[in-house]
């Protein structure tokens, strides 16, 4: 829960991060915090992450079911739903801001680079939660990017570039990373794998926490959702960062009181390439880890 | 056979064909879903497991590479004979 100053703090940080999201032009959007897992199966998320789901589940709407269900003691000694029957379950709480746009866009012949901003509540199962450092449900917002492999790397690097500049504007000390995902028995997938051999991720670490990570997912999504750009599937990137974890990298360097806090949204503008949209000013990312 | 291999898997490959250091991964000729079948070949070449967990960037660049990381020095004489497929030099002399 957040409130008062450390509220307005976090919606300064996301106006940030849509202020670098402007240099690209990026078009918002905005989903439902749940997706179909008819549609997330198409690049076997839950193979990859059945760990980290959270499912919405709801009582089979039966009239017997669901007076059964208040007819007794809703909860356990333990505080657990004590449910009757359920009706299926189709659909995961968003683990992944991006993943909606890769489906919105499904079908599309891109005629040049597609950026996109989304901000979406995501849920994450984890062994253990620290407030604001790892929680159950965060907010995540994300610069996406479709295009060609020479788009997308571009769009990455420069997107680093004014990434590792805010952090410099906000004097939040970062060092950048290779990492991999948190595959489930990573040793036997294959995606695991290959981001070993052919690093494909970067986290900016303030610490030893990820404030925000760059993605280069080849043509993994657009394939899947049959994106292409230039007659081939498209290549997709993105850049993510979780709100709540800047939150905390901003009170532990600036201290507790809102005073100290930096304007944010300030810092991101100065963080911009100068005189210039970052998709005209590519060799801005010359700097880039 | 680590050439066989590849030259069997590899999709869309450059009009020079499959030198010792086409970027596999990279140039996207291999894919993801090849990794862990190269992965048992290797193992099987070398006669011994691969830790997946000491896998670093770059060990599966190229033909060259993979071979001086897994089957140049193994004792496993298939393996030895598997790598005189991949000549470490000139560069991208072998086809």
């Amino acid at each position: 829960m957040l409130a008062g100053p450390l509220a307005r703090l976090a919606a300064d940080c996301d106006r940030g991060f849509t202020v670098l999201a402007d240099a690209w032009q990026a078009q918002p959007e905005e989903h439902a915090a749940m997706i179909e897992l008819a549609d997330l199966e198409r690049v076997d998320y839950l193979a990859s992450f059945p760990h980290l789901a959270t499912f919405p589940i709801c009582l089979d709407p039966d009239e017997v079911n669901l007076k059964e269900f208040t007819h007794r003691e809703p909860l356990d000694a333990g505080g657990a739903v004590r449910l009757t029957g359920t009706a299926p379950v189709r659909e995961v709480l968003t683990p992944a801001a991006c993943y909606h746009v890769y489906l919105h866009h499904q079908g599309e012949s891109l005629e040049g680079p597609l950026h996109v901003t989304t901000r979406n509540t995501c849920f994450r199962r984890e062994a253990y939660y620290e407030p604001l450092r790892r929680q159950w449900s965060f907010r995540m917002r994300e610069l996406v990017c479709l295009g060609t492999r020479a788009e997308v790397a571009a769009f990455l690097a420069t997107t680093t570039y004014m990434v590792d500049a805010l952090c410099r504007e906000l004097d939040l000390p970062v060092t950048w990373e290779l990492a991999t995902d948190p595959f489930f028995q990573p040793a036997r997938n294959p995606k695991y794998l290959a981001q070993r051999l052919q690093p494909t991720k970067r986290e900016a670490l303030f610490g030893d926490l990820a404030i925000a990570s760059t993605n280069l997912h080849e043509d993994h999504f657009g394939a899947a959702f049959d994106i292409t750009r230039d007659g081939r599937p498209a290549v997709s990137g993105c850049v993510a960062f979780g709100i709540e974890r800047w939150l905390y990298a901003v009170t532990r360097r600036h201290g507790a009181d809102p005073a100290g806090w930096p304007d944010v949204t300030a810092a991101a503008r100065r963080a911009r390439p100068a005189g210039a949209d970052a998709a005209s000013h590519p060799a801005e990312a010359g700097g880039a880890p | 056979m680590l050439r066989s291999w590849v030259a069997r898997k590899a999709k869309d490959l450059p009009p020079e064909g499959l030198t010792d250091d086409l970027p596999l991964l990279e140039g996207r000729y291999l894919t993801s879903l090849h990794i862990p079948e190269l992965i048992l070949l290797l193992e099987a070449l070398r006669g011994e497991a691969i830790d997946v967990e000491r896998l670093q960037a770059g060990d599966f660049r190229d033909l060259r590479t993979i071979a001086a990381r897994f089957l140049i020095g193994s004792p496993d004489p298939a393996a030895a004979r598997a790598a005189e497929t991949v000549p470490p030099s000139p560069r991208g002399a072998s086809r």
